[in-house]
């Protein structure tokens, strides 16, 4: 999905290549229509003019209508929540969360979450290469398998996350499976879709890039600054 | 946070006021160019990215050019899943960075203080 003379390593390219597929295939909770319908309305956010009045006011709740949306296999809803998401991330708040959880569960969240930022990822690289967007991939038949994990902990968030036994200090002063890393626990398959995504563009210590660990560390912080994340 | 441990690691001090405000380098080699490549990949600024890449690939080389792209791209897609999870800080790290939090600003963001503010209905 990417030329030969990108200047990515080819551990990105695989990485991504695989959740471009994996993206085209039945979920855990969603089919693979869906998931792909997620992509398509994270990129149709874009340019949507009702985000783009509710980005401008000082609360997104003060400005209604409705969304530019091509896709019919989504609850309108959700695809609220996918724009909300994708153009103004710093103003989702757990009131958002509670009532899309209330037309769809809890594990169809997460899967959408993970699905929507890995394209994002995706999408977010391409266009900052110049290359446009990538084809969206083709949806496969199947029914979603409905496997979550039993073992999920509430630990603050708003969504059960990964156990752990211990958080183990590592040397960088920050846990060793930081919640981050937990987040999307609840649906296995989420939580794998979006780290295979995310993994070969950063790393905690030792980064395996041509820019400085502090570099890097510049470009992430800007990032959370201007998405306003606490995290 | 971690550019603070980056500092530690390599005996350099950065200034993390620069990373929240409008302004400013950080103390990173080539900070400002970093700045505007990430300004603009985040913003969807494509035009303005097109040029300042040009630029930045004359001044930094190609490959850092892409590393940082691929650095910003990544972040652009963690901070969403963080926002949409309302994952709590890590203990360690909300001990550590509180003051820091407070000095640039990023308390601001916390996810209870955005539900006050956001949250109100017209």
């Amino acid at each position: 999905m990417y030329p030969e003379n990108s200047g990515l390593r080819e551990n990105l390219t695989t990485a991504h290549a695989a959740s471009w597929a994996d993206i085209s295939k039945p979920g855990d909770f969603l089919n693979a229509k869906e998931r792909v319908a997620v992509v398509r309305a994270a990129r149709e956010a874009l340019d949507c003019n009702l985000c783009a009045d509710r980005k401008a006011a000082l609360s997104p709740n003060a400005v209604s209508g409705d969304h530019h949306c091509t896709t019919d296999v989504l609850d309108p809803q959700v695809i609220d929540f996918i724009h909300r998401l994708r153009t103004d991330p710093g103003r989702i708040t757990r009131t958002v969360f509670e009532e899309v959880t209330q037309v769809i569960s809890r594990e169809q969240y997460v899967e959408i979450v993970a699905v929507l930022n890995s394209s994002v990822i995706i999408d977010t690289l391409h266009n900052a290469l110049g290359l446009g967007w990538a084809p969206l991939p083709k949806p496969q038949r199947g029914l979603p398998s409905g496997n979550r994990n039993p073992d999920a902990v509430d630990e603050g968030a708003w969504v059960p996350i990964l156990a752990v036994a211990e958080n183990d200090l590592a040397n960088t002063g920050l846990p060793r499976v930081p919640n981050i890393a937990r987040s999307l626990g609840l649906v296995p398959s989420a939580l794998g879709l979006f780290f295979q995504t995310f993994r070969p563009h950063y790393a905690l210590k030792d980064i395996d890039l041509s820019i400085s660990q502090a570099q890097a560390e510049f470009v992430a912080a800007r990032v959370s600054a201007m998405n306003e994340c606490f995290y | 946070m971690l550019l603070r441990e980056s500092g530690r690691h390599t005996n350099n001090d950065f200034n993390l006021n620069h990373v929240t405000a409008a302004e400013g380098d950080a103390g990173v080699a080539h900070g400002a160019l970093l700045r505007e490549l990430t300004e603009a990949t985040i913003s969807g600024d494509w035009l303005h990215l097109g040029e300042i890449r040009a630029e930045a690939e004359l001044k930094m080389g190609k490959q850092q050019v892409v590393d940082a792209l691929t650095v910003a791209a990544a972040f652009n897609g963690i901070t969403r899943v963080a926002d949409a999870t309302g994952i709590p800080l890590d203990d360690n790290t909300a001990q550590v960075t509180d003051s820091m939090r407070a000095e640039t600003g990023i308390a601001n963001f916390d996810y209870s203080v955005k539900s006050e503010r956001y949250d109100l209905r017209s």
